[in-house]
């Protein structure tokens, strides 16, 4: 009885967690920031600098002066629906990042609001702080796309217990079947996002909810990121090619029919019986 | 030394006539409702012959029993790796064709069919999907049929033949069978009750009368597998199984079972026994050439003052001790060694035990003729027609001492009345006979009149039951008052 009562209390406490998961007071919602500059850490670094030129989007110094405030506080609140809105600019700026979409931020208003107010108070100095990091120009060599290789596919486990890439994401050149199918294919990100240096940026504090959820709390190193760009780098060299699903689908179903063959011829004379059998033999003697 | 009470049995096979009258009394009683209308909790098999369910004493087949391994006794159906591997689909259980389709016949076509040129017939049916099946096969399919290229070619006892045996065996001279009534044999060391997961068989601390707990058995059929005799059926209305019961309702209330009461040729003897249960795993390990005696070895003599002290302190009662002074039982299996259990290879220790069949006078061919052999009525056992080896592997593990001893011994006694009744026999040659067998005129005597002129009361002594001692008696019988009687409290959820 006393063991009963005591798992009674383990579940209890465990329905407690789940609560307060689902509350929100513990887990990753607490990773977005409180104020304007760790937002900006957190959703806008990535593919932005503040007058450290240009990354995926562009160095945002001086877009308070370059736009209307409210145009940009429409663009950031939902980028895409700009986009397909036709407005000109817009579709300027995705012709500049390279067809790359800026993901639409789960920011309210007044937060967008200060982030505005922090680009124009931050253009306004001499160097920002976020004009962001110095990507080393070492020349990326074959062991560094070793290295990269080894983490895309989860040989090499990261530093801080994230997700191997390999889980949710493909690449040409990883052979065999292929990555996951979750998220998209990166055989030419190293493009998509603005080479070395965006792609380093982008990999530091990735922007995407998806991404940033899976590697809000368990960053990147920097010798991390710089292998992954390496082997990003020499995957440009492949064509992307969509992988069909009826693939897996196939190799499933042929699979399963070659095992309950198997099965069967092991146990064949499962529904034999003994008499019948016995009677067949009997007869067949004469 | 824990001294405990078991009603045992002996089946003296030499006077089985083979009607089926104890199968059909057993199945008016017992087993005449749907989803038992296959079980047969009382069968009588023709041996040589492959038995009902079909080769049950082939183990490779059905794995019932216990084996040795590694000093200790392990079931052999059982292993928690096999099991598990076999949960859903355990192949070690005989189909329904291996005991055979139930069937009857639609009688009313007799009356109704429409006119026409033919005669009507009575279509068989099967009692268990209702449509029309062609019969193939039945609990006894080749009864009476020594030797058919079927049923008695593949008795599993004639492994131990040699090829020529064998042909013998079914050469026309010396063509024999004999019956083999078997039911559950309520074994000290019970396979079902140790294989059975919801723990719903129980051997009765009182008479060790084996009984399924309808409203615990959750219809594994782990025990169907385990008994190597296979006693134990599966009731597919009511999702659980069944077995044989020693009629206990009829013994509690002072009369034999169906099948005892009975029996025509009255080979059946029923009686207690009492045995040292602290033995039983010693006397389960020892090699199939011990085996008998071991088992022989644990049974206790009633009349020994210790052995009666310890039972009391057992709570055996003195009646019940006084009981198993009178048993027929004891002197069969004990004191004259006749009787000898069934497939004590087995491991289960049965108490029931078998004295072994004489076969029919050997003929032989003159010429043309087929004619009575030259050595008389009562030829030498070796030359029997049934095969020694035969009945070794039946009722001796493979070893023929003891079996030869209790055929030795009938004949002895058949030589000894032969001299007496008819005088054809010189009496030194029936004494000498006797001495041989290790049989005295007084022993000769007493089993003659135990095997001829036996009564009622000498072949069943049925203990008092004393169910005012027994556990259930200890609930208030006021708990079910303006109720509609003690019957099923809890009803299966299938089936009635």
């Amino acid at each position: 009885m006393a063991a009963y009562r005591q798992m009674g209390t383990g579940w209890t406490g465990l329905g407690v967690w789940i609560a307060l998961l689902g509350m929100g007071i513990i887990g990753p919602g607490a990773a977005w920031g409180q104020d304007a500059a760790t937002d900006f850490r957190n959703n806008c670094m990535s593919c932005h600098t503040i007058g450290g030129g240009r990354l995926v989007g562009p160095d945002l110094k001086g877009v308070t002066d370059r736009q209307d405030r409210q145009w940009i506080l429409k663009f950031i609140t939902d980028p895409k629906a700009m986009i397909d809105s036709g407005d000109p600019e817009a579709q300027k700026l995705l012709k500049e990042s390279g067809g790359v979409v800026m993901p639409t931020l789960p920011l309210g208003k007044a937060r967008i609001e200060a982030l505005i107010d922090l680009l124009e108070s931050e253009s306004k100095l001499p160097r920002s702080k976020f004009a962001g990091q110095v990507v080393s120009d070492r020349p990326l060599g074959p062991a560094d796309v070793a290295a990269g290789e080894k983490i895309f596919t989860g040989r090499q486990a990261l530093t801080a217990g994230g997700a191997a890439c390999y889980s949710c994401h493909s690449v040409e050149g990883v052979g065999g079947l292929g990555g996951g199918s979750l998220g998209p294919d990166l055989t030419k990100v190293f493009e998509r996002l603005g080479g070395r240096k965006g792609l380093t940026a982008w990999l530091g504090s990735p922007a995407t909810p998806t991404m940033q959820a899976a590697f809000g709390t368990h960053p990147l190193e920097q010798n991390e990121i710089e292998s992954l760009v390496a082997y990003f780098q020499a995957q440009t060299q492949f064509a992307e090619t969509p992988k069909p699903r009826q693939i897996f689908l196939g190799l499933g179903l042929a699979g399963a029919c070659f095992a309950l063959w198997g099965l069967n011829s092991l146990w064949k004379r499962r529904l034999g019986g003994v008499r019948r059998a016995m009677v067949q033999k009997a007869a067949i003697k004469g | 030394m824990n001294v405990r009470s078991q009603i045992a049995m002996v089946f003296h096979l030499d006077k089985c006539i083979g009607c089926h009258t104890c199968s059909i009394a057993c199945k008016n009683i017992w087993t005449d409702r749907e989803g038992a209308e296959y079980m047969w909790w009382n069968n009588v098999e023709t041996k040589p012959g492959t038995g009902f369910p079909t080769r049950w004493e082939d183990q490779d087949t059905y794995r019932g029993g216990w084996e040795v391994k590694e000093g200790k006794l392990r079931l052999r159906s059982a292993n928690k790796g096999y099991v598990l591997g076999k949960i859903f689909h355990n192949p070690a259980q005989p189909s329904i064709d291996e005991y055979y389709e139930p069937w009857t016949y639609r009688y009313q076509d007799l009356f109704n069919a429409p006119e026409g040129s033919d005669q009507p017939i009575a279509r068989p049916v099967s009692k268990i999907t209702g449509k029309e099946i062609a019969i193939e096969a039945g609990p006894n399919w080749d009864d009476d049929l020594g030797g058919s290229p079927v049923y008695a070619e593949n008795d599993p006892n004639l492994d131990s033949l040699s090829e020529e045996q064998r042909e013998q065996l079914f050469a026309i001279e010396r063509l024999v069978m004999f019956y083999f009534p078997r039911i559950c044999n309520h074994c000290l060391n019970p396979s079902c009750v140790a294989a059975c997961p919801s723990g719903a068989i129980y051997k009765r601390g009182e008479d060790g009368i084996v009984l399924i707990d309808q409203t615990r058995c959750r219809g594994w059929r782990a025990c169907v597998s385990a008994c190597p005799y296979k006693k134990v059926f599966f009731n597919w209305k009511t999702g659980k199984s069944e077995k044989c019961l020693l009629c206990f309702p009829r013994l509690e209330t002072g009369q034999a079972p169906a099948c005892f009461h009975s029996c025509v040729g009255r080979i059946r003897y029923l009686g207690v026994l009492l045995y040292d249960a602290d033995r039983i795993e010693e006397v389960a390990l020892s090699s199939d050439e011990n085996l008998i005696e071991a088992h022989r070895s644990m049974i206790l003599d009633p009349h020994d003052p210790q052995v009666i002290r310890q039972a009391q302190s057992n709570g055996v009662h003195d009646s019940v001790i006084e009981s198993a002074q009178k048993s027929p039982v004891y002197q069969f299996v004990k004191v004259w060694k006749m009787a000898l259990p069934p497939h004590i290879e087995f491991r289960t220790l049965p108490m029931l035990f078998y004295v072994p069949p004489m076969s029919p006078v050997m003929s032989m061919r003159k010429g043309d003729v087929l004619t009575q052999s030259d050595q008389g009525l009562f030829h030498e056992i070796d030359n029997a027609r049934v095969p020694m080896q035969y009945l070794a592997k039946l009722f001796g593990a493979g070893h023929d001492a003891k079996v030869r001893y209790a055929l030795k011994k009938q004949m002895a006694i058949r030589s000894y009345r032969r001299a007496v009744t008819v005088g054809d026999i010189e009496p030194h040659i029936a004494d000498q006979m006797l001495r041989e067998a290790d049989c005295t005129p007084a022993e000769a005597e007493a089993i003659y009149k135990l095997t001829s002129l036996c009564t009622f009361e000498e072949r069943f002594v049925i203990p008092p039951m004393h169910r005012e001692e027994a556990l259930e008696m200890m609930e208030d019988p006021m708990d079910h008052k303006r109720e509609t009687g003690f019957g099923v409290m809890d009803k299966p959820m299938r089936g009635s």
